[in-house]
């Protein structure tokens, strides 16, 4: 480890540490423009110039190209290069405009906290300042080009980093320009890291444009909670308002990005008053009350069915937006009242799988997205990474970058921003590609395994038996043999259920076979991970209580930040189930069907509002602070409606938690902490993962496919699989406006071959029938789609949920053609 | 006028270029012959030139026997050699000369390189004004192809080696050796600075030698005759060879002439360019293209060779050699090639991006006769200062303004005292 | 639209290449020998053939000086402004090229045959001034010089006879 004296201090760093790096470890921040931590160093804008007084090198040099070596004497603060970084600010000033007073980066800009600091202040140069044209970028990102000061970060981020090509460095000289072809939307769904990632302002984030300074703002740790990974954000708010999403940095979970769904998709928070203006439903009332006339009605209501039809009459409902409070809560309630669930899955499949995810996790083989970044090989299977969990596909493709093979097996056509192979594998044969690519990479070692890998190896061998690999797989078993930290990276949504247990078994063989393998699941939702955490393996879901409506066993429902409008699939049966009940109580933020059909609505705070805990799909718990108190956000030169009274407006709300603990009566106004019923053992503090027990190898591993892959294929009937989108699908796409820019129509992918058989083109239009009625949509063929399946996405334009369960049979002859494109 | 051997110039004919005939007649690829056809081992190719002394005739005077030493042995294949006739600093031409007299030379220099260090492939850089040069080269190189030189078993041995034209877009900075390879590549050609070198890693990550055209027209005739030989070439003890020099500006016949290395500037200009155009007297002279400095009265006795230059505090760089007379007016010189290097800056960095348009914005005022007093230390301080930029160019750009202002420092006072150019009456320019 | 024959041909030149992006230059070379300029359309489909983005092409089009991403005319005359040709009267060869043409430097004549730009140094500083017309180099220009490649392009669009 080289050691060497930065500004008479003595450091020690780890080899390969650039000495710009070396004195940040040391509280000394040199200047930087080009180099930032995630996209290393190139030396473009010479800001970060340091002396070197003795050692290897002598003189100035820039610190972010310079690795630190022993016996290096290092001097930032030596005249001349001082001056040299002053001159530097010099000129890129020489050209930058100064619209700080406009600028939305004022505030938070890197070029004027260096120029200030710099002590550059009277302009020199006598001549004019250049000027460009600017492009529109999309409904995101606006482009102010004059600002730049071509450190070439964003082409960097966007080109290396994540692997999209529509933005980059044009022209040469002093007329270097960045941005596209010409104008049009950003085409990478990270675009939005731009705004962070600029430093200064030629890319700022429209959706926050003109509203805010930086002092001006509430900000606190957030996290996302669009999906399971749990991405870290700073979250701004205003005037109860929330401004904008901003990444934060965690070296485990997303490094320092988000997805653009994750960035742009929180202006659900911000029309919340909508839901919490609702009066209470005539179905009770008749009149509109205020929230907590409504916790009371609710207690209330519900006593009198427990008095009429005993407590179990009562089930309650969550779902994977919940955070562990909340899901806690859902627990305990019933565990004390003797209502029925907590229900935390839409349907029995949803919860095996992803209890059997769960459950194939332990400490020694679950990894972080930090650790895919670092790992040699990943094999997807029957997952969707860009759509399902978008900042994965940017950890894959890290991996990529740095030289791991990465291999798809999924029925859908899988678009990942890096080199891949796919093997487009029907669900029900994911687990015979995995077999073949497993067996292979650990067969040697297969002696020295112990008496429950042994049976599952030589169920890995019979699965794959007959089975003839194709072309390109063998080369990749040789690479997966080599490779030494093998990732596994699997789905939970489009797939069998006994896949789950099956891959964690793959990872554990990988692991005996000496390498050091990972696991690493996508979960349906945010709080999947939590709610697979206080789910029993015989809890009920949403399904067994619908059933239970329609006999009559319940006869109350409370619903906790549960749509089971969006979120089950077989809308005709939920209707008439629903319309048996006595009462429907909803909590929520979201202003959703359930709420709406409610007899008693309670307006539930959102994760901004409250201090809530989730625990990310790797087991990792993590909390969101408050960012601001809620109410009703003040936008638009509009005073919110004067109410004399204590209370902000639209500010009658309490996280979902609290409130369903006043309707079930457990908990009192001023109950204010959680802790004291969180589990303890899911409370290991944060950024850690709980606790987790030691996993074994699938004790009856189930295999989805028959022995031979090809009679599974049946020519006359179609597996219709729904599946998620990154725009479009989610109930933060139904509800984040902000969100409808990026969401395309939706398109049901096919197979070439079958859409030949059934005399299908690309973008034909088809009425797919389905017991419970029928959906238009349009197809996009492709052979990179499974053969024998349907893919269409639950798009928030497609009245999808005609269905029994989220994936289901279709005979052929009910895919119909109904238009040309 | 003197007479010196003629070693690349040596099938000079006056209007048209020596045939691949004309070329072996004169011994060409006997080195080819002998060393690949007779299976000498190719280290002995790269000792030998490293003992020749030869310097790379690029511009920065690498010893070239170790650039091809470089190459390490265990480092993987395929193997490139680039031949770099980018040759776009104002001034230079030599290369293109070069072409037109004897291509053969540097085919089978390029042949002998790329066995040194068992390249299979060759990249001919060429910009697209020496167009005419890159016909040239292609209808040769087929007739190389045809006479058993080039391709697949060279001389029915196992070395396969051929060469391709690769065509410029056009810019100086492709002439910079990382910034080439990326052209090449169909990448930006900015610059990368080493490691990894491109003799580790160069095109497509494979390892990859750069070289000027005169450089490898050179090797054949080190092998031919020998390293001595090539030493005794020199006009000085410490030089090795003989120099193209290319000479323009206020001379009465500008042109190329290939003299022994290290020959006084005075007796190039007297003897070999017919003396200064007529009613010119020397005033000073870029000794080595557009970035070195002014060369004044002072140093005209000067040997044109690498050490002798860089005691007085200049560079011989591609020796072209520019002369400028008491007419002209060296601001005006100096904001010309400031115009050239800022205009040709890759944009990568911030001293050459935004410093080269500073010192041009500067010159051009003073030049205008709107310069100020404080301009000048400014001009010195950022002379100094580009200094820190990625590549070679920006501190290039810097050399003749440094000078400008060493030299001529009374000339630039007058123009910002007289609040003009006191050359502008007088000439036409 | 690019010609199919002209694809073919481009496509085979891509084959042939170490990796298709090597031929960026090489391609939008023969697409202006054949309409002279990058417009938009070609851009995309070159892209296409070498298998980048559009901006990727763009990346390279806009950074080289030979490629030409507006119209110009059938000969883009390229007068030398550096060192020796500066120092040998470029200033005079322009204007006297302006004047014949009736163009600022940067137009192109209204009969499209003709555009005039600025170039720097294009290595025939021992026959300064010089010019470039497509490819093409003049040197040692003199107003009768000049008179007579004009002449003989406008008349016969023949380069023949010329060094
Ligand atoms: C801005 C710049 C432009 C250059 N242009 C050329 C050139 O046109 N031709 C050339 O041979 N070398 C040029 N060089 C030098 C090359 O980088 C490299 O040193 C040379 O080609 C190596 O060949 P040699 O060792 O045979 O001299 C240039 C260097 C710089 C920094
Ligand atoms: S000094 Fe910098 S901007 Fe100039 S050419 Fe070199 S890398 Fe490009
Ligand atoms: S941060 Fe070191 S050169 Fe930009």
């Amino acid at each position: 480890m080289p050691r060497l004296i930065i500004d008479e201090r003595e450091i020690e760093v780890p080899e390969g540490t650039k000495v710009i790096d070396a004195a940040e470890r040391l509280g000394i921040v040199i200047p930087r423009f080009c180099y930032h931590e995630a996209l290393g160093s190139v030396g473009a804008c010479r800001m970060c110039a340091v002396k070197f007084v003795q050692g290897p090198f002598k003189g100035v040099q820039m610190s972010c190209m310079v690795d630190a070596r022993d016996g290096m004497v290092v001097s930032t603060t030596d005249e001349e290069v001082v001056g040299f970084r002053k001159r530097v600010i010099e000129l890129l000033m020489k050209n930058h405009p100064l619209d700080c007073p406009v600028c939305d980066e004022g505030g938070q800009c890197l070029l004027q906290d260096e120029t200030v600091s710099g002590g550059h202040g009277l302009r020199r140069f006598p001549g004019p300042k250049r000027t460009y044209r600017d492009q529109y970028l999309g409904p995101y990102i606006k482009h102010e080009m004059n600002r730049c000061i071509h450190c070439y970060r964003c082409s960097r981020f966007y080109q290396e980093f994540c692997g999209y090509y529509d933005l980059g460095p044009m022209q040469i000289g002093d007329r270097l320009y960045f941005g596209r072809f010409s104008d049009g939307a950003l085409e990478s769904p990270f675009s939005g890291n731009l705004v962070d990632i600029c430093p200064t302002g030629v890319y700022t984030d429209k959706t926050a444009r003109f509203k805010l300074r930086r002092w001006d703002l509430q900000r606190a740790p957030s996290l996302c909670n669009l999906c399971s990974l749990g991405c870290n954000t700073v979250a701004n708010g205003h005037y109860r308002g929330v401004m904008r999403i901003e990444a934060r940095f965690s070296s485990e979970v997303n490094g320092y990005f988000l997805c653009d769904a994750g960035r742009f998709g929180f202006s659900y928070a911000n029309g919340a008053e909508g839901a919490r203006a609702r009066p209470l439903s005539p179905a009770i009332a008749g009149a509109p009350a205020s929230a907590s006339a409504a916790l009371d009605r609710a207690r209330e209501a519900l006593n009198d069915i427990a008095a009429k039809f005993g407590p179990g009459a009562i089930a309650v409902a969550g779902s994977g937006r919940n955070s562990l409070e909340t899901q806690s809560m859902l627990d305990l309630v019933c565990k004390k009242r003797g209502w029925s669930g907590p229900v935390l899955f839409p349907t029995p499949s949803v919860r095996r799988k992803t209890l059997e995810a769960v459950k194939g996790l332990d400490s020694r083989i679950a990894v972080s997205m930090g650790d895919i970044e670092k790992s040699d090989f990943v094999i997807i299977a029957g997952a969707d990474p860009l759509n399902e969990a978008p900042m994965s596909a940017l950890a894959l493709r890290q991996a990529a970058r740095n030289g791991a093979p990465v291999v798809t097996i999924d029925s859908r056509p899988v678009a990942l921003p890096c080199g891949f192979d796919h093997f487009p594998a029907a669900p029900r044969d994911i687990e015979r590609y995995l077999a073949a690519l497993v067996v292979k990479a650990v067969e040697s070692e297969a002696a020295g395994f112990g008496k429950d890998a042994e049976a599952f190896y030589r169920h890995l061998k019979e699965v794959h038996e007959n089975f003839e690999p194709p072309l390109g797989l063998a080369r990749l078993c040789e690479l997966l043999r080599e490779s030494k930290r093998p990732v596994i990276l699997c789905g939970t949504d489009a797939i069998p259920e006994s896949t789950p247990a099956f891959v964690s078994g793959c990872a554990r063989l990988l692991g005996l076979a000496g390498k050091k393998a990972g696991l690493f699941y996508l979960l349906p939702g945010a709080g999947s991970f939590g709610a697979a955490q206080l789910c029993g393996t015989e809890d009920k879901t949403f399904f067994e209580i619908l059933e239970d409506i329609e006999q009559g066993l319940v006869r109350a429902l409370v619903v906790a930040e549960c749509d089971p409008f969006h979120d089950y699939p077989d809308r005709a049966r939920l209707e008439s189930a629903l319309s048996k009940l006595e009462l429907l109580v909803a909590i929520d933020y979201f202003d959703s069907q359930a709420v709406g059909c409610a007899s008693i609505f309670y307006p539930a705070s959102t994760i901004f509002e409250t201090r809530s805990t989730y625990i990310n799909q790797e087991g990792r718990v993590q909390v969101a602070e408050r960012v601001h108190c809620g109410g009703a956000p003040i936008r638009g030169g509009n005073h919110p409606p004067r109410i004399y009274s204590g209370l902000v407006p639209g500010g009658d709300h309490l996280p979902a938690w609290k409130a369903l603990g006043q309707i079930a009566g457990l908990i009192g106004a001023d109950e204010a902490s959680a802790q004291t019923f969180l589990p303890p053992a899911l409370c290991p503090g944060e950024g850690k993962r709980v606790p987790m027990a030691k996993a074994g190898f699938p004790e009856t591993p189930g295999f989805a496919g028959g022995s031979d892959g090809k009679a599974a294929l049946n020519g006359d009937l179609f597996d219709l699989l729904t599946v998620e989108w990154m725009f479009g699908t989610s109930e933060f796409s139904v509800w984040s406006d902000s969100l409808d820019a990026a969401v395309s129509p939706p398109l049901m992918s096919i197979n070439s071959k079958d859409a030949a058989r059934i005399g299908l083109c690309d973008g034909d239009r088809v009425s797919v029938e389905l017991e419970a009625g029928a959906f238009e949509i349009a197809v996009s063929v492709s052979d990179k789609t499974a053969e024998g399946v349907l893919v269409v996405p639950r798009h928030k334009e497609l009245e999808w949920r005609k269905m029994k369960d989220f994936s289901v049979s279709v005979a052929a002859d009910k895919v119909r053609k109904i238009g040309a494109k | 006028m003197p007479v010196y051997p003629q070693v690349l110039f040596k099938n000079r004919k006056p209007d048209r270029v020596a045939t691949l005939d004309e070329y072996r007649e004169s011994g060409g690829y006997e080195a080819v012959e002998k060393f690949i056809g007779g299976g000498i081992a190719h280290k002995e190719v790269i000792r030998l030139v490293g003992e020749s002394g030869l310097l790379g005739r690029g511009g920065a005077g690498f010893p070239t026997g170790m650039k091809w030493a470089a190459v390490p042995d265990s480092s993987p294949f395929p193997r490139y050699l680039v031949a770099n006739c980018d040759e776009m600093e104002p001034g230079t031409f030599k290369d293109r000369v070069l072409l037109h007299v004897d291509p053969h030379c540097v085919i089978e220099g390029m042949i002998l390189a790329g066995y040194s260090f068992s390249a299979s492939k060759a990249f001919f850089f060429v910009r697209p004004s020496y167009e005419s040069g890159a016909l040239i080269l292609e209808r040769e190189l087929e007739n190389a192809r045809r006479a058993g030189f080039l391709g697949n078993r060279i001389l029915g041995t196992d070395f396969c080696f051929d060469i391709v034209v690769h065509r410029s877009g056009g810019r100086y900075i492709c002439g910079e050796a990382s910034a080439l390879l990326n052209a090449i590549m169909g990448k930006r050609p900015n610059p990368v600075k080493p490691p990894p070198y491109p003799t580790e890693k160069g095109l497509w990550e494979k390892p990859t030698v750069v070289n000027n055209v005169e450089t490898l027209a050179n090797i054949p005739h080190i092998l031919r005759n020998g390293p001595q030989w090539f030493k005794t070439l020199s006009a000085t003890p410490h030089g090795t060879g003989t120099k193209i020099y290319g000479i323009s500006g206020k001379v009465s016949r500008p042109g190329a002439v290939e003299l022994p290395i290290g020959t006084r500037l005075s007796e190039i200009i007297e003897q070999h360019c017919g003396g200064m155009a007529p009613g010119s007297k020397f005033k000073a002279c870029l000794p080595g293209g557009a970035s070195t400095r002014f060369l004044t009265g002072e140093h005209y006795d000067i040997p044109m060779d690498f050490e002798d230059l860089k005691k007085i505090g200049n560079r011989l760089g591609t020796a072209a050699i520019m002369v400028f007379d008491q007419n002209t007016c060296l601001v005006g010189a100096t904001l010309n090639l400031l115009e050239f290097f800022a205009r040709e800056s890759c944009g990568w960095c911030t001293p050459c991006r935004e410093g080269l348009p500073y010192m041009r914005e500067l010159l051009r005022r003073i030049e205008n006769g709107e310069g100020k007093e404080e301009y000048i230390p400014n001009l010195r301080l950022l002379c100094k200062e580009v200094w820190n930029s990625y590549c070679a160019l920006a501190p290039g750009a810097a050399e003749p303004v440094v000078s400008l202002l060493d030299f001529f420092e009374d000339e630039v006072r007058q123009h910002i005292s007289e609040k003009g150019c006191p050359f502008h009456a007088k000439a036409d320019h | 639209m690019l010609p199919d024959e002209l694809k073919n041909k481009l496509r085979k030149m891509i084959a042939g290449a170490e990796s298709p992006r090597e031929k960026a230059i090489d391609v939008m070379f023969e697409i202006q020998e054949l309409q002279g300029w990058m417009s938009d359309e070609a851009m995309v489909e070159a892209a296409e053939l070498l298998g980048m983005t559009p901006l990727q092409l763009e990346e390279l089009a806009t950074f080289y000086d030979y490629i030409y991403r507006s119209p110009v005319g059938k000969y883009v005359i390229k007068v030398c402004d550096s060192t020796v040709c500066w120092l040998e009267g470029h200033q005079r060869v322009v204007d006297y090229i302006c004047s014949r043409l009736g163009i600022p430097l940067g137009g192109t004549t209204a009969d499209g045959l003709f555009t005039l730009l600025p170039v720097c140094c294009i290595g025939y500083c021992d026959r300064a001034p010089a010019m470039v017309i497509n490819k093409r180099v003049f040197g040692e220009l003199t107003t009768e010089k000049i008179d007579r490649v004009l002449a003989q392009l406008a008349q016969t669009a023949d380069f023949s006879g010329w060094e």
